[in-house]
C-alpha cells in the first residue's frame, strides 16, 4: 500500500511537471492569432475576440465539469446530454417566467439549469458508482435519454420542440476597463455578465481542486482509489460529489448556449459537449489547460464563422478555417497520447 | 405455462377479430390519408416542416383527411425513403415532403410505389448527379418564385427604412436561397431607382453560411455584419436565421438601430423584445400551407396535377410579404402592394439567376 501511495505521489508530481502540454500549443497558435490580428489592425480583433469568448464559455464550463468527474475517477460521455438537459431546464424556467420579472429571469433559468443537470447526472453516478456499470455505456445511454426526453418534454409543456425565449443578456462594456488600450477592447467590452460568471467558477474550482485537501482526496480518488479509502476517505461519496459537478457545470453551460448566442432551445448543443470531452484531453486534464483548450476551439470556429463576412479573412478558404480546430486536436492527440495525463483510475469501478 | 399461451392465442385471436370488424364498420367513410415526412428539423420548426403541416392540418380539421408525419431519424436519402415507405405501408398513399432533399428521394419513390402519390415542395424529382429529371403521373413538383418573394421583401424594407446599408445570410447555396439573396438585391435595386431610396449593399455582407442548423455562427455573423454598420439583415436560413434574430433582439434592446427580414413564414412573432416591439421588419414569405391544401383538395376533386412541375408565384398567390406587418407604414404597404400588383401583371419582372450586378 505504501508502494501504491509512492507511485501516486510520484506520477502526481510528474504531472505537475508537465510544462509541454498541448495546452502551450494553443497558447502559442493564440498569440499567433492575436499578432496576427494586430498587424491587420485591431478592430479584426474586436470583431472576433467578444464573440470568441461567448462562445468558449460553455465548453469551458463543461469541460471543467469533465474534469470534476474525471479527476474523481468517474468517465463521462454523457457530457453533451447533460449539457442539453441544462440548455432545455432554462429555457423552459426563462420562458415562464419572463413576463412576470425578466430581471431575475435569466438568473433563475441559469440556477435550475444548474440543478437540473446535477440532477440528471446522478443516473450516471449511480449506475458507475454503486452498480460498477460500464461507464462508457452509461454515459452514451445518458446522451440518447437527453436529447430525447428534452425535446418530448418541451412539447409536453410548451407545445412544441423549439422553446425560444425572448431575450438573452445584452452585452455591456465594462466601464474604465474597457478603456484600456489593447486588454480593453478584448476583454472588457461587449461582455456578458454570465461569462464573468463562469470565470468565477472556473477561479473557484482550480482553487478547490488544486488548493485545498479536499481538492487533493478528489484527484486521488482518480489515481488510486485504495489508497484514498485506505486513509478513510469515502472514495463513493468523492465520486458522487465528482459527478454531481460534471452534471451541473454542464448544465450552467448549456444555459449559457441559450441565455447568450441562441436565444432558442432547439433539442441539440451541436456536438459541444463532445468537443468538451475533446478539450478536457487536449487540455490534459487541468483548469489552465482546458482554459487553454476551450479557448483555442472557441476562437478557431468564431473566425471559422466569421471568416466569410471580413474580407480580411477572405483570402483563405472558410473550409480551412471549420477543419482546422478538428484536424489539430487530431494531431495534437496523436503527439501527446503518450504523455497522457489522463486519472488513471478514470473509468475503473471502486 | 401451457394454460398461460392458449389463454394468450385465444385474445389475440379475439382482439384481431375485434379490430377486423371495426375496420369494416368504418369502411363505408375512409378518408384519404395523407402522410408527410419532414425535413431536417421538427415539425414545429417555425418554418418549412410547419407551414407545410399547417396545410394539412387544416384539411383534417375540415374533416377531408387523415393526417400523419413521421420525422426521420437522419436526413440522408435512405432515411427519407425509410419513411416513405412506413407511411406507405400504414396506408397511407398521399404523401407530401417538404424541402429540396427530397429530389432524389422521390425519384426512387415514385416507380417503387407507383399506387401512392407525392408531392414534393420546392423542387422536382432527378438523379443523384442531375443527369435525370423524370417526373412520372405520380409526381407533383412544386417550385416557389423565392426572388418574388425576396423582391418584395426587399423594396418593402428599403422604402421604410430609406437610408442605410443592407445584408443578407443565406443557410446552404441551393437555388430556393439564391434565389431569395437575388430576388433581395433587385428589390433594394428597385426602391433606389423608383422610389429614390439610399440603400447600399456591399458583396461582403452577401454570405451563405453553409448550414441551416447552425445558432451559433448565425450570431456571430449578424454581429460581424451589425457591427460594420449594416441595418437590416434578410435572413434566408433556418436555424442560421434563429440565432441573427437573437442578435439583432440584443443589439435593439440597447437601443441599436437593427432590423431581420423574416423567411418562409411570417417571423413576426420571433422577433418580439420586452415592450412589444419586433425586431422583424417584414418576411419574406412562400405560402406553404396553401400549397399543400390545395395539392389535398385536388387529389379529393380528381384533379391531381400529376406529372407537372407547378410553379407559385405572384401571379397564383404563392408567394408574398404577411398581410399585416406592423413595422411598415401604412404608405410602405400600399407601396407594396402596388409592386406586388406589378408583378402579377407583369410588369415588373424579377430575374431569377444571377444577371448582371448582382452579387453571389
Amino acid at each position: 500500500m505504501a508502494d501504491a501511495k509512492l507511485s501516486f505521489m510520484e506520477n502526481y508530481r510528474k504531472q505537475s511537471r508537465n510544462f509541454r502540454s498541448p495546452l502551450w500549443i494553443s497558447v502559442y497558435v493564440l498569440a499567433a492569432v492575436v499578432v496576427l490580428g494586430f498587424m491587420s489592425g485591431s478592430h479584426l480583433i474586436r470583431m472576433i475576440f467578444p464573440y470568441a469568448i461567448a462562445y468558449t464559455i460553455p465548453m469551458l464550463m463543461t469541460a471543467l465539469g469533465g474534469l470534476y468527474s474525471e479527476r474523481s475517477g468517474v468517465t463521462n460521455l454523457g457530457l453533451e446530454g447533460l449539457m442539453l438537459v441544462g440548455y432545455f431546464a432554462t429555457a423552459i424556467t426563462i420562458k415562464y417566467t419572463e413576463q412576470t420579472s425578466y430581471a431575475i429571469a435569466l438568473p433563475l433559468g441559469l440556477l435550475v439549469g444548474v440543478l437540473a443537470g446535477a440532477l440528471f447526472s446522478m443516473l450516471h453516478a449511480f449506475a458507475s458508482i454503486n452498480l460498477k456499470a460500464d461507464q462508457v455505456i452509461s454515459g452514451t445511454a445518458i446522451n440518447m435519454l437527453a436529447s430525447a426526453l428534452t425535446v418530448y418534454l418541451a412539447r409536453t409543456i410548451a407545445g412544441s420542440g423549439n422553446v425560444r425565449i425572448m431575450l438573452g443578456i445584452v452585452r455591456k462594456d465594462i466601464p474604465l476597463l474597457s478603456k484600456i488600450p489593447i486588454v480593453g477592447p478584448l476583454l472588457f467590452t461587449q461582455t456578458y455578465w454570465s461569462t464573468w460568471v463562469a470565470l468565477a467558477v472556473w477561479g473557484a474550482s482550480w482553487y478547490l481542486l488544486y488548493k485545498t485537501s479536499f481538492g487533493l482526496r478528489l484527484r486521488a480518488c482518480g489515481e488510486h482509489p485504495s489508497a484514498v479509502a485506505s486513509a478513510g476517505v469515502n472514495v463513493h461519496r468523492m465520486r458522487y460529489f465528482g459527478v454531481a459537478m460534471s452534471g451541473a457545470l454542464a448544465g450552467l453551460g448549456g444555459g449559457t448556449i441559450l441565455i447568450t448566442y441562441s436565444g432558442e432551445f432547439n433539442g441539440t448543443v451541436a456536438g459541444l459537449g463532445f468537443l468538451s470531452i475533446a478539450a478536457l484531453i487536449f487540455g490534459q486534464w487541468k483548469p489552465l489547460g482546458i482554459l487553454g483548450a476551450t479557448f483555442f476551439f472557441g476562437t478557431a470556429t468564431t473566425i471559422a464563422n466569421v471568416s466569410q463576412v471580413i474580407p480580411e479573412f477572405g483570402v483563405i478558404p472558410p473550409v480551412v478555417f471549420k477543419v482546422f480546430p478538428y484536424v489539430v486536436t487530431l494531431l495534437a492527440l496523436v503527439a501527446f497520447s503518450k504523455r497522457s495525463a489522463a486519472p488513471k483510475a478514470s473509468g475503473e469501478p471502486f | 405455462m401451457k394454460k398461460f399461451a392458449v389463454v394468450l392465442c385465444v385474445l389475440l385471436m379475439l382482439g384481431s377479430m375485434a379490430f377486423a370488424q371495426g375496420q369494416t364498420a368504418t369502411a363505408g367513410k375512409q378518408l384519404l390519408k395523407v402522410g408527410m415526412v419532414t425535413d431536417a428539423g421538427t415539425i414545429d420548426d417555425k418554418s418549412f416542416n410547419q407551414g407545410t403541416w399547417e396545410g394539412i392540418l387544416k384539411a383534417q380539421k375540415e374533416g377531408l383527411v387523415e393526417a400523419k408525419y413521421l420525422k426521420p431519424s437522419g436526413s440522408t436519402e435512405a432515411d427519407y425513403l425509410k419513411e416513405i415507405g412506413n407511411l406507405y405501408d400504414a396506408g397511407y398513399r398521399f404523401i407530401i415532403c417538404p424541402g429540396f432533399k427530397f429530389e432524389t428521394t422521390i425519384f426512387e419513390a415514385q416507380d417503387k410505389y407507383p399506387a401512392a402519390k407525392f408531392v414534393i415542395l420546392d423542387g422536382e424529382p432527378h438523379s443523384a448527379d442531375y443527369s435525370v429529371f423524370r417526373i412520372e403521373k405520380n409526381v407533383v413538383g412544386v417550385y416557389y418564385a423565392e426572388q418574388e418573394s425576396g423582391f418584395l421583401a426587399g423594396v418593402a424594407a428599403a422604402l421604410q427604412v430609406k437610408t442605410g446599408e443592407f445584408g443578407f445570410i443565406g443557410g446552404m447555396e441551393i437555388p430556393a436561397v439564391q434565389k431569395f439573396n437575388w430576388g433581395w438585391q433587385q428589390g433594394i435595386k428597385y426602391a433606389n431607382e423608383k422610389h429614390g431610396t439610399k440603400i447600399t449593399i456591399k458583396a461582403e455582407n452577401v454570405i451563405y453560411q453553409g448550414s441551416f442548423d447552425n445558432v451559433a455562427a448565425g450570431q456571430q455573423i449578424a454581429a460581424s455584419m451589425y457591427d460594420k454598420g449594416v441595418n437590416v439583415i434578410f435572413a434566408a436560413a433556418g436555424g442560421v436565421g434563429v440565432g441573427a434574430i437573437n442578435e439583432a433582439k440584443a443589439r435593439a434592446t440597447a437601443g441599436k438601430n437593427v432590423w431581420i427580414v423574416g423567411v418562409d413564414v411570417d417571423q413576426y412573432n420571433d422577433g418580439v423584445i420586452p415592450g412589444g416591439k419586433s425586431i422583424i421588419l417584414t418576411s419574406a414569405m412562400k405560402y406553404l400551407d396553401r400549397a399543400s391544401y390545395d395539392m389535398i383538395k385536388h387529389e379529393l376533386a380528381g384533379t391531381f396535377p400529376g406529372g407537372t412541375v407547378l410553379r407559385l408565384n405572384a401571379q397564383n398567390d404563392g408567394i408574398g410579404i404577411p398581410v399585416t406587418n406592423p413595422n411598415l407604414s401604412a404608405d410602405v404597404s400600399a407601396k407594396v402592394a402596388e409592386v406586388f400588383n406589378m408583378l402579377k401583371t407583369g410588369a415588373v419582372k424579377v430575374a431569377d439567376t444571377q444577371v448582371a450586378g448582382l452579387f453571389k
